[in-house]
């Protein structure tokens, strides 16, 4: 941008943004405060669904954190992800996230928490991968701004003032074997714990994904040794 | 130029008679009902938009390949409408560009005669409301009245025409209202008088000058959210926008955008974009906009209507709010325009291929569709992790040896390690595939002879491989 150029913001939208975060979503969403997450997730989460104004973390980069928004996205919400110049966007809009709801920026750059700050202000929900652990002054200023516009921050690694964290603890793939069949499903189990004192950790099993790539309950794992299934054309 | 002059000519004063517009349509640009990427499209329509004027400086653009101007100023500075439609046909042809012209009273009738017949058709002043008589209700794009309108026994113009226009109005709503305005060669709604002295137009002056255009895309957001609400204080709308920039060198760039419904902000952002980036294609320069910067940007309403809340979408799909427009423009501001950009699901057989990445403020539909099947796609479900470039891989059988592939798809021995972009080999606990694909082998260029593989290493990472000319290369992971 060019030195001293000052952008005039128009006025009655800075007032009315301090003074209620809520006046613009008007696309979203019904639950004041907790965007919904699929049903498979909700369990795992202390409110039941993603709070606003919180940082919830997902373990590192993978289906679980497209998954999380996908609830939201689904009623509503505007979901940014940034950092992520990977992201198959076939897998997500299977789990349930809406590609017309889904803005990227695959390459923040240096100046990546100022782009994460700009997009807090604007999506319901900002899905971050950052390139290693950001210093604690960084992260309290990111967390403030998710706090100051009612928005969620998923972060996809480590962020040690997360209120919740979810990690995938096993994972086991079906459907293939030694040269036969293909992937299939994944069955995982996803554990979460969080900030506060008293606090429990929950832990769930899911389909992540399930065979036409949605994210299910999954019943718990049997015998490791049945994995395969028998053995089926791929078409 | 003078603002005035030209309003004379574009309708602001109706009691002049009915305007005399003329519509130029470059059939090329049309033919696709919706191109891939508008922007592309207003880019490269941007020289013949510099052609038209030569003949007037007021040039509209209602869409890439579709151009209109005030007829009556430059007809009597050329010797008569025909001869302004000859020359400005034969100086759009020479260029390339093959075109059709109409001339006629109005931009709606102005924009049939420009169709009918292989160069298009001047009707004389007066008889516009003769010559739409005679065309099929379903000119008008409005579908719920053209599928109705003949199952009531109207199928022209000059029938709809005939109905009393409270009719019209009553019976079949706003639409009608407007159905019946086109069909009687009349504006689609009644300009709103505009008080002379009142200067609703808001501008930005840049000091020091803007070298880059991100920044000028911003603020146009900014103006065109303050012009806006201008605007609506006083009940009004505008169809265009007049997007007037200048230069520290003195140049000054106007163009005239219209948008068939009304235009949002985020729409008149977006103009400005085109604007200055088909401007600067034309200057032949990529390094900011060259010419000492923009001192002053100035966006001036223009054909005001009364603000009746009617807004259409921008996107096809979700409509995008203004404060997710607005975070969106920027972070484009801060990182480039490109750097933001929305998927859209495309048709193709392998992961990469399957999407498009469409820069926000664009809006774009695939060329390959989503929604039909693509034999030998890689089945459901689909990778967390598309890489945009394939990574380098070598796949190893258990003596080191590695794994080729034979014109039959037999495989020379079993993968056990994998090792990704050189680094440490996993061992590969279970694999799946060889899947040949031969692909487009009717296109040299874009043919393509690959096997694929899944693999599963032992630290639980699933791959998706391919291996293509004997060199591996990782497509996604299944994470």
């Amino acid at each position: 941008m060019a030195a001293g150029l000052i952008l005039e913001r128009p006025p009655d939208v800075a007032r009315v943004v301090a003074l209620s975060p809520m006046r613009h979503r008007d696309d979203v969403l019904p639950g004041a405060g907790i965007l919904p997450v699929l049903p498979a997730l909700s369990d795992l989460l202390p409110a039941g669904g993603l709070q606003r104004g919180s940082v919830v973390t997902s373990g590192d980069w993978g289906l679980l954190s497209l998954a999380l928004a996908a609830g939201a996205s689904a009623t509503g919400a505007w979901c940014a992800v940034t950092g992520v110049p990977a992201l198959g966007v076939r897998a997500a809009a299977d789990a349930g996230l809406d590609p017309g709801r889904l803005v990227l920026i695959p390459d923040p750059g240096q100046n990546w928490p100022q782009v994460v700050a700009s997009l807090l202000d604007g999506f319901d929900i900002v899905l971050l991968r950052p390139a290693g652990q950001p210093p604690a002054q960084l992260r309290r200023k990111l967390e403030a701004a998710a706090r100051r516009h009612a928005s969620v921050l998923l972060v996809a690694g480590e962020w040690p003032g997360a209120q919740t964290r979810l990690v995938v603890s096993e994972e086991e793939w079906t459907g293939i074997g030694a040269g036969y069949g293909r992937l299939r499903a994944r069955k995982v189990r996803v554990a979460a714990s969080g900030r506060g004192a008293g606090e429990r950790p929950r832990f769930r099993w899911l389909w992540l994904p399930g065979p036409d790539g949605t994210v299910t309950a999954a019943e718990p794992w049997l015998a490791a040794g049945d994995a395969a299934e028998p053995l089926v054309s791929s078409g | 130029m003078s603002r005035t002059a030209a309003a004379g000519d574009t309708g602001d004063r109706p009691a002049e008679g009915p305007r005399r517009v003329l519509v130029l349509r470059c059939p090329d640009w049309l033919a696709e009902e919706e191109p891939d990427v508008p922007g592309e499209a207003a880019r490269a329509f941007e020289p013949v938009v510099a052609i038209i004027e030569q003949f007037c400086p007021q040039a509209e653009v209602l869409r890439p390949g579709l151009a209109a101007i005030a007829a009556r100023g430059p007809a009597r500075y050329f010797g008569g409408e025909a001869a302004l439609a000859s020359k400005l046909a034969e100086s759009v042809c020479l260029r390339g560009y093959p075109c059709q012209v109409g001339v006629a009273d109005g931009l709606f009738a102005a924009d049939l005669a420009a169709q009918s017949g292989p160069g298009g058709l001047l009707v004389p002043p007066g008889e516009t409301p003769q010559f739409l008589s005679g065309v099929p209700v379903a000119a008008l794009r409005i579908p719920e009245l053209t599928d109705l309108l003949p199952k009531l026994g109207i199928r022209t113009l000059g029938e709809f025409a005939a109905l009393p226009a409270a009719e019209a109005g009553s019976r079949f709503g706003a639409q009608g209202t407007i159905a019946h305005r086109l069909a009687r060669g009349l504006d689609p709604r009644p300009l709103a008088p505009q008080p002379p002295r009142l200067d609703l137009s808001v501008q930005q002056v840049f000091d020091p000058p803007a070298e880059q255009s991100d920044p000028v895309i911003f603020t146009a957001k900014a103006l065109a959210d303050q012009m806006h609400a201008r605007l609506s204080a006083r009940g009004l709308a505008c169809v265009r926008v007049q997007v007037q920039v200048l230069c520290a060198d003195g140049q000054e760039l106007t163009r005239l955008w219209r948008h068939d419904g009304l235009l949002s902000a985020l729409a008149v952002a977006e103009r400005v974009r085109w604007q200055l980036e088909g401007w600067r294609a034309g200057q032949e320069r990529d390094d900011g906009i060259g010419t000492g910067g923009i001192t002053l940007l100035r966006l001036v309403p223009d054909q005001l209507v009364r603000a009746t809340g009617h807004q259409l979408s921008l996107w096809g799909e979700a409509v995008v709010s203004d404060r997710v427009a607005r975070a969106a423009i920027r972070v484009q501001a801060l990182l480039g325009q490109e750097a933001v950009t929305r998927p859209v699901l495309s048709g193709g057989r392998i992961p990469a291929e399957q999407v498009l990445l469409i820069p926000f403020g664009d809006s774009g539909t695939p060329r390959r569709p989503a929604d039909q099947p693509w034999p030998g796609q890689i089945p459901a479900p689909a990778p967390a992790t598309v890489y945009p470039e394939p990574r380098a891989a070598s796949v190893a059988d258990d003596a080191g040896a590695a794994v080729s592939v034979s014109g039959r798809a037999q495989l020379s021995a079993p993968p056990a390690w994998l090792s990704v972009d050189g680094g440490p080999a996993r061992a590969v606990t279970r694999w799946a595939g060889p899947w040949p694909v031969t692909e487009r082998w009717w296109d040299p260029a874009g043919a393509r002879r690959q096997a694929r593989f899944q693999l599963i290493t032992d630290d639980g990472n699933a791959w998706l491989t391919v291996l293509q000319d004997g060199q591996w290369l990782i497509e996604a992971r299944y994470d």
